[in-house]
């Protein structure tokens, strides 16, 4: 048999009540494999919270609080204080929650849980609007799709606003550890997660979560969206530890978007202009990352007799040297 | 009035279909009211819909616990739900199968109607392989069977209000009219066995945090079921890496094994596979 590339054991049970084809899922079931058992999850209002508890059983083989959804960053820096005061300091303590959940009502707890440099993983799972109460726009969702809040018909076309730049918002916090995962590739998921496992301070995952319903497409897309996704530069992966970025899937050239676009129903009435801006979008996304990879890594200068080395890079600005909560 | 409750799943059009049966009962000049049971939707999730049909305005507010007419969207409900529980005696049940109406029973006796509904969404090609949206089929049959609002109605509220492919759906209507075979049943003349006890759980009673969902079965979920072909599988595991189900068990030799009480036919798996060794096949 091949040999496995990503851990066996299962710590998501199967029997939960995600829909057929569900990102979020094949999200969990991944961090789960990478994270072990030693672990609690803190779940917030969200669909994470019904997938995991058809009643009256959870799906989750691994502790979980079920939390308000404004409050997951505070919940985690409460169960981090509570495992070290039980002398649990191996314990994984790990914030799962929706980008509706996260980037727009449990903004500031973020940024406390942040700011505090509590010792835990906060994962946001990205499906790009509130699904679980049937496919409200959040501030996530990216500009021109189509949510039962942004309708398309007659002069309206969808969203109007850009996708919040989640990453960016972490990134200002200087974190230990933050990166960018994608079911669809889940050799690279696994990684990161054991990468980030092994920090201690503040950690963030910024997850793709194809959700088909309140994306309009069949099921069996997932993980080929998902794909695409990266491949097009919509959402390049990338892990940024300790302020240094690195691009963890190289593309020499990226995919048009419009495959992309094409394959779900919420973006099917982009006109070629509105393809077009995503596609430049896509192409300024990509040229950055590249561009701050390369600031990030300057390439060793050859010694010139008289002039000093290269400069050793700056000594990381967050970490082990932050306090615990 | 006619009260009549819709058992489907979630994607099936269950709710559309009450929504629906309300607007052709107003073409007719006659009054309906429909509404859902407020609760978790999601793609396969057993889902519950009642309407109301009357002459004069209609001021109840409850939900239907003793229907007319029962119709089941999906056979495989018929496993685990009590679709028939409340249904009158000598009233209606309509179920989405292949099968003939003798296929099954009603132990307080009424009639029992059939169609193929699934079959006449696919070939029509109304929702998608994955997830074939029967309702309208369905809806047609009810027309037939009942005679309770009149197709004419039901065609128009199908083109007024089918936001998508109208013309498909109102071909599978007509299709569901033609299809459908009703039978009378006599009640059964065994006397009905005392109510069984409530059925225990499957794990003894106790703090649920720590009873896994594994105990519950999400198999009748799918209307699809990917089938391995053994001598084209190069045992890369793709299938079982990407299943958000953890529907796959791998055998002592690697080979991929379908979990079938929990894969929920999302039909990833089956894309996946690099040499094309499962396939999709509708569940009977
Ligand atoms: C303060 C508050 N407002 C609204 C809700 C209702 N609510 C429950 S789940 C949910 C959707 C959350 O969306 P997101 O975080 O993106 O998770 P998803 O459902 O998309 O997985 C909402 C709005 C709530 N539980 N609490
Ligand atoms: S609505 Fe989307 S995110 Fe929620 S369970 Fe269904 S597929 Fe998953
Ligand atoms: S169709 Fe395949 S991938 Fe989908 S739930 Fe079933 S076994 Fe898993
Ligand atoms: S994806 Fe296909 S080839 Fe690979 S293990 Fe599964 S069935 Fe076999
Ligand atoms: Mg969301």
């Amino acid at each position: 048999m091949a040999k496995l590339t990503i851990p066996r054991q299962e710590l998501m049970y199967s029997g939960h009540a995600a829909c057929p084809g569900c990102g979020p899922a094949l999200a969990m079931r991944l961090l789960l494999k990478g994270l072990g058992p030693r672990t609690v999850v803190s779940v917030p209002a969200s669909c994470w919270t019904v997938i995991a508890t058809p009643y009256p059983t959870t799906a989750l083989g691994v502790g979980m609080l079920d939390n308000a959804i404004e409050a997951t960053g505070a919940s985690i820096s409460g169960l981090r204080a509570a495992a070290d005061a039980l002398g649990l300091g191996d314990l994984n303590v790990v914030g799962f929650a929706g980008d509706g959940g996260t980037a727009d009502i449990g903004l500031q707890s973020l940024s406390g849980m942040l700011e505090r440099g509590t010792d835990a993983l906060y994962v946001m799972y990205d499906n790009e609007a509130y699904m679980n109460t049937g496919v409200q726009r959040s501030s996530a969702t990216p500009q021109g799709a189509w949510t039962t809040t942004t309708p398309v018909a007659g002069e309206a076309r969808g969203k109007l606003e850009p996708k919040k730049d989640i990453m960016a918002i972490v990134l200002a916090h200087h974190p230990v550890y933050a990166a960018t995962l994608n079911p669809s590739f889940p050799e690279d998921f696994v990684r990161k997660v054991e990468k980030a496992r092994e920090r201690k301070g503040p950690r963030f995952f910024h997850v793709y979560a194809a959700c088909p319903p309140g994306w309009r497409y069949d099921s069996d897309q997932t993980i080929e969206l998902g794909r695409l996704a990266t491949y097009a530069g919509i959402f390049p992966l990338y892990e940024v530890e300790m302020g240094r970025l690195r691009i963890t899937r190289r593309m020499g050239q990226l995919k048009p978007v419009e495959e992309y676009l094409k394959a779900q129903g919420r973006f099917r009435h982009f006109s070629p202009e509105e393809v077009q801006q995503v596609q430049e979008q896509a192409r300024a996304r990509w040229d950055d990352l590249l561009a701050r990879e390369r600031a990030a890594n300057p390439p060793e200068r050859a010694a010139v007799p008289g002039e000093p080395a290269s400069p050793a890079l700056p000594p990381p600005v967050a970490g082990e040297a932050l306090g615990r909560t | 009035m006619l009260e009549i409750r819709f058992h489907g799943r979630g994607g099936q059009g269950a709710v559309v279909a009450s929504e629906l049966l309300a607007q052709a009962v107003f073409f007719d000049g006659k009054v309906a009211q429909s509404f859902p049971f407020f609760g978790v939707e999601r793609r396969g999730a057993p889902v519950t819909a009642f309407t109301r049909i009357d002459d004069q305005p209609i001021r109840l507010r409850s939900f239907i616990e003793n229907p007319d007419v029962v119709v089941v969207l999906d056979p495989g409900l018929l496993r685990d739900t009590p679709v028939t529980e409340g249904l009158k005696p000598g009233g209606l049940l309509l179920v989405n199968s292949p099968r003939p109406p003798e296929a099954f029973s009603l132990p307080l006796g009424g009639r029992i109607a059939t169609l193929d509904a699934t079959g006449i969404a696919l070939g029509r090609k109304v929702g998608t392989a994955t997830m074939p949206v029967v309702n309208t089929a369905v809806l047609g049959a009810l027309a037939r069977a009942t005679g309770a609002f009149t197709e004419t109605s039901l065609e128009r509220a199908i083109i007024s209000f089918v936001p998508s492919h109208p013309e498909e759906n109102r071909a599978a209507a007509r299709d569901g009219a033609e299809a459908v075979r009703t039978e009378p049943v006599a009640p059964s003349t065994v006397a009905p066995a005392p109510a069984p006890p409530a059925a225990p759980l499957p794990f003894p009673e106790g703090p649920m945090a720590s009873r896994p969902s594994h105990v519950l079965h999400t198999s009748s979920w799918r209307t699809l079921r990917p089938v391995i072909d053994r001598d084209r599988c190069t045992r890369c595991n793709f299938c079982w890496e990407f299943c958000p189900d953890d529907a796959f068990d791998l055998d002592a030799e690697g080979y991929p094994l379908v979990r079938l009480s929990y894969c929920k036919g999302c039909g990833i798996c089956a894309t996946e596979c690099p040499p094309d060794a499962i396939q999709m096949v509708t569940e009977a």
